[in-house]
C-alpha cells in the first residue's frame, strides 16, 4: 500500500475542497437567480470540464501554465512560482475540473427554491445577506453536500489531468490514481488491487452516505 | 398593537406605467379600510400589489402610508421592502419549508431578541387559533388553512402598516374559508390599517370588502363602494365585471314630459329603428347623453320586479330556463315581445318555488334603478377620479 500516495490524494481533496466550495455556492446562485444573454456560455464553458478529455484538460493547462509559457516563465521570473510538477499544479488541475461538479448541482439546488421564498422574507425584513443565511442555504443544503461528496471522491480517483500537469514524482504529486497505474505498469497486481479495493470501497461509502444524508434532509421538510 | 398618534394613516397610490406591463390607477385607502381589488386575471391585481410591497418598481408613480412616502418616482425615492414595514400574504403562502410554524413567524421579527421573538411569535399563532403542537409542525404538515393562519401571523408579527393579501382564499376548502372570513373580520377590528384583498372572487370581495377597485388590463376602471358599483358601473365592461349580467344596448331618446326622467329605446341587435314603440322606457335622466346617443344599459337584480302589481312598465315574459341551485334559484325570463331579449333573475325564498320552465309571468323594471351609459366608440382605458 502506497499511504504517501494515499494521504497526498485525500490532502489534494480537502484542499481542493476548501477553495472550490465558496466559489461553487457563489457561482451556482448567481447563475440559479440570474438571467443575461449569454448565460448559455458560462454554463458551456461550467460544464465543459467534465466532457473534454482530461488529457485535452491536462494538456491546455501544462502548455499555458509550464515554464515554457508566457505565464509560466513571468511566474518563475517574478516570483519564482512554478505551478507544473508539483502540489500547486495538481492543485490547479483539481480545482479546474471540479468546477462542474460543485457548480452544477449547487445551481440545481438553488434553482429549486421557490423564487417568492426570497421576496416573502424580504418582505419579512431579511436583508440580502440573512435571506441567504436563513432561507437559501439551508433549503440548498443538501444539494450542496452532494456537490461536496462528489467533488471530494472525483478529486481522490482523478487521474488524467493530475498525470498531465503532475507526472509521477513519489511523495510529491503521484495520487492514488496515479500509484495504481505504476503498480500495474511494474505487474505488482496485488498492491494495485488493495489499492484500488480502497479506493473503491471509500468512494461507494462517501457517495451512499451523502445520498442517505440528503434523503433525510429532504424527508423532514 | 397600533399607535393611533394621527387619522391620517391611509393608503394612497398613483401609479402609470406602460413597461414591462401596464399599470395605472389611483385609489386610496384608509386606516381600517378593507379595500378589495377585483378582476380577471392577468388585470394586474397581483402586480399592483408586488408594487405596493416594494418588490416591483413602478416606471412612475407615487405611494404613501401614513403620511410616509414608499415610493414616489419623480424624487427617485424607492423605499426596498424591507424598510415598508408591510405584511403581505402570498397566495400559495410562501412559508419557509424549513422552518416550523413558530420560526416562521419569529423570521418577521429578526430585530428582536430570540426569547422575546419566540413568544411573541407564539402569541401571533395563538392569535390566529393554532395550537401549541401545530405550532412546532413544519408547513408540510400543516392543512391549507392551517398554512394560511400561519402566513397570515408572519405578515401581522412584521406590524405592518399596510396589509395585503393575494388570493389568500383561494387554496383552502369551502368550510376553512368560513372560519379565516370570521378572522379576517376579527382582524380588521383588531389593526387600525389600510387593508388590501386581491380576490376573483365577487361574492367574496362584496362580503368582506368595504370598497372595490375594479381592474382590467392593468388599469383601474372604477373604484368605490360595492353598492355604487353595482348600481352606476362607469361603463360595459365594469358591468360586466362585477357581474351584472343584465346588460343591455339602446338609444337614448331624450327628456320625457316628467322633469328629471328621460326616454330610453331599448334596442336589440335584430330590432330594426323605429319599429319598436313599446319597448320604451322611462328612467331616470341626468342631462349628461344627447338625444340619439347610443348607450348602454344595466339593471340590477334588485331591480327586477315579479307580477303585474307595482310601480313600472309591465312586460309578459316567459320562464325559458330555471335552475334549482340549494337555496337559490336561478330564472332566465325571455320576453314575450322580443324572444331575443332575455332576463337572468336570482330568486331566494318561498317565491322561487312557483317558478318552473315554461311559465309565464308578468315582470317590471324598476326605472330608478335603471343606470345608462354612454356607449362610446373606444372605452375609456382610465377612470377619472
Amino acid at each position: 500500500m502506497d499511504w504517501p500516495a494515499f494521504s497526498l490524494s485525500i490532502e489534494l481533496a480537502v484542499v481542493t475542497l476548501l477553495v472550490l466550495l465558496p466559489f461553487g455556492v457563489l457561482a451556482g446562485r448567481w447563475l440559479a437567480r440570474t438571467r443575461f444573454s449569454g448565460k448559455a456560455w458560462i454554463e458551456a464553458f461550467v460544464v465543459l470540464p467534465l466532457v473534454l478529455p482530461p488529457t485535452v484538460l491536462g494538456y491546455y493547462l501544462l502548455v499555458s501554465l509550464g515554464t515554457g509559457s508566457p505565464l509560466g516563465r513571468w511566474l518563475l521570473d517574478s516570483f519564482d512560482v512554478r505551478l507544473t510538477f508539483n502540489f500547486a499544479g495538481l492543485l490547479i488541475a483539481s480545482l479546474v475540473f471540479n468546477i462542474p461538479f460543485i457548480v452544477q448541482p449547487v445551481q440545481r439546488a438553488f434553482e429549486a427554491i421557490p423564487e417568492n421564498l426570497a421576496e416573502a422574507a424580504s418582505v419579512c425584513g431579511l436583508s440580502g445577506w440573512q435571506t441567504f443565511w436563513r432561507v437559501e442555504l439551508p433549503l440548498a443544503w443538501p444539494g450542496i453536500l452532494s456537490a461536496m461528496v462528489l467533488t471530494f471522491v472525483h478529486t481522490l480517483g482523478e487521474f488524467g489531468v493530475v498525470l498531465m500537469m503532475g507526472g509521477s514524482i513519489p511523495g510529491e504529486t503521484r495520487t492514488v490514481a496515479i500509484a495504481i497505474y505504476d503498480r500495474v505498469q511494474s505487474f505488482d497486481l496485488a498492491g494495485a488491487d488493495r489499492m484500488a479495493l480502497l479506493l473503491l470501497v471509500l468512494s461507494l461509502g462517501a457517495v451512499a452516505a451523502s445520498f442517505f444524508a440528503s434523503a433525510r434532509l429532504v424527508a423532514r421538510r | 398593537m397600533s399607535d393611533r398618534r394621527d387619522g391620517s394613516r391611509a393608503l394612497r397610490v398613483e401609479i402609470d406605467q406602460q413597461e414591462p406591463m401596464p399599470l395605472r390607477g389611483r385609489f386610496e385607502c384608509a386606516a381600517g379600510e378593507l379595500l378589495a381589488l377585483v378582476g380577471p386575471s392577468g388585470a394586474g391585481k397581483t402586480s399592483m400589489l408586488r408594487v405596493l410591497a416594494g418588490l416591483m418598481r413602478p416606471q412612475r408613480g407615487r405611494i404613501e402610508v401614513g403620511g410616509q412616502v414608499w415610493c414616489d418616482s419623480e424624487q427617485c425615492i424607492f423605499l426596498p421592502p424591507q424598510r415598508r414595514h408591510v405584511g403581505l400574504v402570498f397566495q400559495n403562502y410562501a412559508l419557509m419549508p424549513h422552518l416550523s410554524a413558530a420560526d416562521n413567524v419569529a423570521l418577521a421579527m429578526l430585530h428582536l431578541p430570540t426569547v422575546e421573538r419566540d413568544a411573541q411569535a407564539r402569541r401571533w399563532l395563538e392569535h390566529v387559533h393554532l395550537s401549541g403542537e401545530q405550532q412546532q409542525r413544519r408547513p408540510g404538515a400543516l392543512s391549507g388553512g392551517q398554512q394560511q393562519r400561519v402566513a397570515v401571523a408572519r405578515a401581522l408579527a412584521r406590524e405592518p402598516k399596510l396589509l395585503l393579501l393575494d388570493e389568500p382564499f383561494s387554496a383552502v376548502d369551502q368550510m376553512s374559508r368560513q372560519g379565516l372570513y370570521r378572522l379576517l373580520a376579527q382582524l380588521r377590528s383588531d389593526l387600525d390599517i389600510p387593508i388590501l384583498l386581491v380576490t376573483h372572487d365577487l361574492n367574496e370581495a362584496r362580503l368582506l370588502a368595504d370598497r372595490l377597485v375594479v381592474m382590467d388590463a392593468g388599469a383601474v376602471l372604477q373604484e368605490g363602494p360595492p353598492a355604487h358599483i353595482h348600481r352606476a358601473p362607469r361603463n360595459a365592461r365594469v358591468a360586466d365585471l362585477v357581474g351584472m349580467h343584465n346588460r343591455f344596448q339602446g338609444v337614448w331618446v331624450g327628456p320625457s314630459g316628467r322633469a328629471g326622467w328621460g326616454l330610453l329605446k331599448w334596442v336589440t341587435a335584430a330590432s330594426g329603428a323605429g319599429d319598436d314603440e313599446d319597448m320604451l322606457l322611462e328612467v331616470r335622466d341626468k342631462g349628461k347623453i344627447k338625444p340619439g346617443q347610443p348607450v348602454n344599459w344595466v339593471v340590477p337584480g334588485d331591480g327586477i320586479l315579479l307580477g303585474a302589481e307595482g310601480s313600472g312598465q309591465a312586460l309578459d315574459a316567459r320562464v325559458s330556463d330555471a335552475r334549482h341551485l340549494g337555496e337559490i334559484t336561478l330564472a332566465t325570463l325571455t320576453l314575450e315581445r322580443n324572444p331575443q331579449i332575455s332576463l337572468r333573475i336570482t330568486l331566494a325564498g318561498p317565491q322561487r318555488q312557483r317558478i318552473a320552465n315554461g311559465d309565464r309571468l308578468a315582470v317590471r323594471l324598476d326605472s330608478a334603478l335603471v343606470h345608462v351609459m354612454p356607449l362610446h366608440p373606444r372605452p375609456p382605458q382610465v377612470a377619472e377620479q
